[in-house]
């Protein structure tokens, strides 16, 4: 494939955001969330309180709801928010493997390569490749870090029209051209013929329905779905343009980088989203797997005070923005805080961002194609969904935003390798003896 | 986007606007309106818009069996007379299999 250097412009704005973006957010919104069962507390205690006569008795009541009963629906929630993330996780890995397995295309190594990846490893020598994919990932890394800040700048000189029209762009760059060619190979693996006027009207659709989806309005169902999708796409292409060793050491800096971008105080990715918590306003469409399930039941029937002035401020909020299902979650989840009848059963759900899906998938994608053994991708598998699991587990704990991609990419790292280089040896000696353990 | 709760004319307008979208070559926009409303349209107590939206998920579904009629139809002749076609068949394919006439 011979990309032009818009498309590379497009797609690597795209990844790039993404990358930034996700792990920015993949990094929950779950203070909404957990704003939630401390508010439910509070509203619990109030009712009671009101019928009591003694202060001291309302006092004690008030204490008496103990730690424990908050804790608890912390982790609760914690514990669903980890089952609504590990589907779509499994799902955009399930498809990158499924294709990497079965289409050939993705594991064929051309001699081109991205412009951001411009120095060739040569595979002979040891310590020019080493060199080449560190200066590689250097390149690469710099160019994401420019990607963030230009964004973090447009953000906080509210340059919204050029921004949604660079994420519209690939958005549909991803939705049209790279879909065009996944299944131009799907058919040429399955060996099946196709004509161009069916083609056209398949991925007319496909690309029309997903923009409707992504950007405006849609089923929730279907937007996650679609977000898995171009995940897997993107996380396809990485696999077959980035060199063997850059890619790994890439995964290796990504998840560095992240880490500094989001949690220290100056980090472009940590100002983008107090930006956008400040301002009340979601972060942007087409950037965010949102996997709320959220209704506003309690807000129609309370008798809050607050419920009109809320009310009202939401429906600014969805019609200022063209309204995207995660937008509208953060947009509400803000104003929710405040309201007092809310349904217990609402559910703020978890926001990951797509580059986090992305680069889980570009890892197990790859464990996939080396070698092909089930063993070691099973292993990265694992290792990434422990890794989101303990990413949740301390977003539980400490309420913010927070980096995605460390721990997860860290473990299926040292999974990898060590699988590959330990377990894959033994298991194959093991078989050649004919030993079962 | 959850269809509770948002009020319904604007689910009206949604509707409305999925179907007209659908006219677009868009036969997959009018079977995504038909799923997502038909809980709307044809399973909840009765509302004042729900007998448009029930209109509009009809004329989707109308529209997305036309269409269903329509590109199999093509598809089963592409498939079957590809090969005898001969040049005319090689210049409407994307992909040719290997190893047939």
């Amino acid at each position: 494939m011979n990309t032009s250097d818009s498309e590379e412009d497009s797609y690597n704005e795209r990844s790039a955001l993404v990358q930034c973006e996700s792990p920015t957010i993949p990094s929950y919104h779950q203070d909404h969330d957990m704003s939630l069962p401390q508010e439910t507390d509070t509203k619990r205690g109030r009712p009671v309180s009101s019928g009591l006569d003694e202060p001291g008795l309302v006092e004690r009541e008030r204490a008496a709801t103990p730690d424990g009963e908050e804790e608890e629906l912390t982790l609760k929630y914690g514990a669903k928010h980890v089952i609504m993330l590990f589907i779509p996780v499994t799902l955009c890995m399930v498809v990158v493997v499924a294709t990497i397995k079965s289409v050939s295309f993705y594991t064929e190594k051309t001699s081109q390569q991205l412009i951001y990846t411009p120095f060739k490893e040569d595979p002979n020598s040891v310590g020019q490749r080493l060199l080449y994919s560190l200066l590689n990932t250097i390149v690469m890394i710099s160019v994401i870090v420019v990607m963030t800040i230009i964004l973090v700048v447009l953000y906080k000189y509210r340059c919204y029209k050029f921004i949604h029209g660079w994420l519209i762009l690939s958005s549909l760059m991803l939705l049209f051209w790279f879909s065009f060619m996944y299944l131009g190979e799907v058919f040429k693996t399955y060996n099946v013929a196709m004509d161009y006027p069916t083609l056209a009207m398949i991925i007319w659709n496909f690309g029309v329905v997903g923009m409707i989806c992504i950007h405006w309005k849609g089923p929730l169902r279907l937007q996650q779905a679609y977000l898995i999708v171009i995940s897997a796409l993107m996380a396809l292409i990485f696999i077959k343009y980035l060199p063997e060793w850059s890619a790994w050491v890439i995964l290796a800096a990504i998840s560095i980088y992240d880490l500094i971008a989001v949690l220290c105080p100056k980090g472009p990715l940590r100002m983008l989203v107090e930006t956008a918590q400040e301002r009340n306003e979601p972060i942007f469409p087409a950037l965010i797997y949102s996997s709320a399930m959220v209704w506003m039941v309690g807000m129609a029937d309370s008798n809050n005070p607050d419920s009109a002035d809320e009310r009202q401020r939401n429906e600014g909020g969805a019609l200022a923005q063209e309204g995207v299902e995660s937008e509208d979650d953060v947009a509400l989840g803000g104003r929710r805080r405040c309201s007092a009848e809310e349904d217990l059963e609402e559910d703020r759900g978890v926001k990951l961002g797509l580059g986090d899906f992305i680069f889980y998938s570009v890892l197990v994608g790859k464990a996939a194609a080396n070698g092909g053994d089930w063993n070691t991708t099973l292993a990265c598998f694992v290792a990434i969904l422990i890794g989101l699991c303990l990413t949740l587990l301390l977003l539980a704990i400490f309420k913010k935003a927070l980096p995605a991609l460390p721990i997860s990419i860290t473990f299926g790292l040292v999974f990898y390798f060590s699988t590959d280089n330990l377990v894959r040896p033994f298991m194959d000696s093991l078989a050649a003896h004919q030993y079962y353990i | 986007m959850n269809l509770e709760r948002i009020p319904n004319e604007e689910k009206l307008s949604l509707c409305r606007r999925y179907y007209l979208g659908g006219f677009a070559f868009l036969p997959f926009l009018w079977l995504v309106n038909v799923l997502w409303f038909f809980r709307e349209a044809f399973l909840k107590p009765t509302y004042t818009e729900q007998l448009q939206i029930k209109s509009y998920v009809k004329k989707s579904a109308l529209g997305l069996i036309v269409w269903v009629a329509v590109l199999t139809t093509w598809i089963t002749i592409f498939q079957h007379f590809r090969a005898q076609w001969g040049e005319v068949g090689d210049y409407l394919s994307f992909t040719i299999p290997l190893g047939t006439a």
